[in-house]
């Protein structure tokens, strides 16, 4: 694998999942292994239309200085969703030099997908993560990631309070004979580090600008081609900012109108108020053949609402990997 | 005339021993001169060499980058804070953030470059910071720049280095692979990146693949302004600090350049703000900060700086690309 990080000398926490596809169709898990802190767990009736796992770990959350590695592997033609039970709890550390670190890789073969739409990871105050999620696509193969973080315990007056995090997700175009290379298609990299270089620097808080959850969805493949175009068409009609409406009130208020509308619109209509109100930010970007959406929101609530709404509207997810594979953001 | 002649003969006396007087006093002060400086010599080719001229050159705000399309965000901070938060924005407050967020994203781009500035490396680097800006607003902005300083270097600037030998021939001809690269991936996509920020455009003597296949892979090189900037920098005989340094400040001069035109503030202010120590330091210390951050952990400091720029679309009203 072509990657730039050394391997992690500890054993700790390793894991790894082996999806294929078996000749009734369904999506089946060949090798399914973890050690603690890793927790693993699969329901004993999977969906249908994809294999079911959920990435938990010992006591909800990870301690200062834990390891895990999880490899993942999707065969030829499978699928696999993946969701957590509640948010990623981050614990401190006792020194901002021992860091907790989660790595994924996933290899995907031809024509089979993974959805990973897990709860958000929730730094504690004084906790020191990095988390590296790097995928390697085959030809055809299918992504959906989902990553996202929130600014700690809120109700605990945490508001990004942690020392250090780092959230890195690569997508990498696997090369198609021994002769080539792999490309990399997208790396986004967060650095969210409370040391300030310098006194003019705002402090990580006052940088976040009043966001509590900031989030990343990338999409890539086949199967994501529906719902990657639905947020690009969706980003681009966004009223304008700054625009005003011309109609007067009557036109405004008119039943007439609303009669009018199609559900889409009508969903729409109702989803932009809720951002206006709520002030959830996003925007969306064609990106080498990926679709990158970026979000972010005054409560981690609201996030959740719109990346839920969003996906459930356009229904593609739920379809291809089930309604299971949207669990984690319900509202 | 007797008195005459003998105050001559007298004063003629005098005034030899005054001449060598003085003649001896200026052998003394010429002597404490050249104890206490060195040696007068053409100052043009002591002081001014050629990388401090091409250094006068790449931080002219005259350098035709196009710089002062774009305002990296400002434009649209300003927007949402009024329309949607509705709370007070500054400068001082946007500047920090904005030094900060460019120099983690994409300064370890140009101190690679010009650590490397070979064929092999700066097309790696070109690629790994495309896929690194994942903003169509943002990408449009180093692409238009970045091919704009290329045009610059093969139109005006080789010539004149490689007259005088500078960067080597490694580099020069690193560069001129670099821009044939970049000519033959433009003739073979239909829709330039520049224009809609999507570089999944067809090629077109291919054939059309099925619809739900995936996109071609993307071109390989787009010429992004870090690295294109380190490595011009480089042949032009820059040293590693002064390129980071300029490229830098020529951040933030675009930037306060944008506030005046967005009329923030006039022209005095934007001087103070340049000529500022705050402005010193932030450069410098983000400079320390990535000087030795990999390109592969190059990343976004301030989130919310992601969303302002991507979000500059959805702007009402423009005056900046970006």
């Amino acid at each position: 694998m072509n990657s730039p990080f050394p391997k992690s000398s500890s054993a700790d926490g390793k894991g790894c999942i082996v999806v294929r596809r078996l000749p009734s169709g369904v999506s089946g898990l060949e090798t399914f292994e973890y050690q603690y802190p890793l927790k693993l767990v699969t329901p004993k009736r999977p969906p249908q239309t994809s294999a079911l796992v959920y990435l938990l770990s010992y006591g909800g959350g990870l301690v200062g200085g834990d390891q895990v590695n999880l490899t993942i592997e999707v065969k030829t033609g499978a699928r696999l969703s993946l969701a957590t039970q509640g948010h990623t709890k981050i614990f401190k550390s006792a020194s901002p030099d021992i860091v907790t670190r989660q790595t994924m890789r996933v290899n995907i073969a031809t024509n089979a997908a993974i959805c990973l739409l897990p709860d958000p990871v929730q730094p504690f105050a004084h906790s020191v993560y990095e988390q590296i999620q790097i995928f390697r696509l085959a030809h055809n193969a299918s992504l959906c990631l989902l990553d996202w973080v929130t600014e700690g315990r809120t109700a605990l007056g945490e508001h990004w309070s942690f020392v250090k995090w780092v959230g890195r997700n690569e997508v990498w175009r696997m090369a198609d004979d021994q002769a080539t290379q792999d490309r990399l298609l997208v790396r986004d990299v967060a650095i969210l580090d409370s040391k300030s270089v310098h006194p003019h620097l705002p402090a990580l808080r006052e940088s976040m600008n009043g966001l509590s959850i900031f989030g990343t969805l990338i999409l890539r493949g086949p199967l994501m081609k529906s719902v990657g175009e639905f947020f690009l068409a969706e980003f681009g009609a966004l009223p304008r900012l700054g625009a005003r409406d011309w109609r007067n009130d009557d036109a405004k208020d008119s039943k007439e109108s609303d009669d009018r509308l199609s559900p889409l619109d009508k969903w729409r209509a109702e989803r932009l108020q809720g951002e206006k109100d709520s002030k959830v930010l996003w925007s969306a970007a064609s990106v080498r053949g990926c679709v990158v959406v970026k979000f972010g929101a005054p409560t981690v609530e609201a996030g959740r609402l719109w990346i839920g709404s969003m996906l459930t509207q356009e229904g593609s997810i739920a379809h291809n990997f089930g309604e299971q594979a949207l669990m984690c953001l319900r509202w | 005339m007797i008195d005459s002649a003998k105050l001559n003969g007298r004063n003629g006396n005098e005034i030899e021993d005054e001449i060598a007087d003085l003649e001896r006093r200026l052998a003394e002060a010429k002597a404490k001169r050249s104890h206490s400086h060195p040696p007068l010599t053409k100052p043009l080719s002591s002081t001014l060499t050629s990388p401090t001229h091409f250094l006068l050159l790449l931080s002219d705000s005259a350098l035709p980058l196009g710089s002062f399309a774009f305002s990296s965000g400002l434009e649209s901070y300003l927007a949402h804070q009024k329309v949607i938060f509705r709370q007070p924005s500054s400068f001082a407050s946007f500047l920090p953030l904005s030094i900060s967020s460019y120099a983690s994203t994409t300064l370890p781009f140009v101190l690679a470059a010009h650590r490397d500035p070979s064929l092999a490396s700066l097309t790696a680097l070109d690629d790994a910071l495309d896929a690194a800006i994942v903003c169509t607003v943002g990408r449009r902005a180093s692409v238009a720049q970045g091919r704009a300083l290329l045009s610059i270097w093969e139109r005006s600037f080789a010539g004149a280095l490689t007259e005088r030998g500078g960067g080597g021939v490694d580099g020069t001809e690193a560069l001129r692979g670099f821009a044939a690269l970049l000519r033959t991936t433009s003739t073979s996509t239909s829709t330039p990146a520049l224009t809609n920020g999507t570089t999944t455009t067809t090629t077109t003597n291919t054939t059309k693949p099925p619809p739900n296949d995936d996109p071609p892979p993307p071109p390989p090189v787009s010429a992004h302004l870090a690295p294109l900037f380190g490595a011009i920098s480089a042949l032009a005989g820059l040293g590693l600090e002064q390129t980071a340094y300029v490229f830098m400040l020529g951040h933030v001069k675009a930037l306060v350049s944008a506030a005046v035109r967005a009329g923030m503030f006039g022209p005095y202010q934007a001087q103070k703000t340049l000529a500022s120590g705050a402005v010193q330091g932030l450069v410098a210390a983000v400079v320390e900060r990535e000087w030795a951050t990999a390109v592969e952990e190059a990343g976004q400091g301030v989130p919310v700086m992601d969303l302002w720029v991507g979000r500059h679309e959805v702007l009402y009203s423009r005056i900046f690309n970006s």
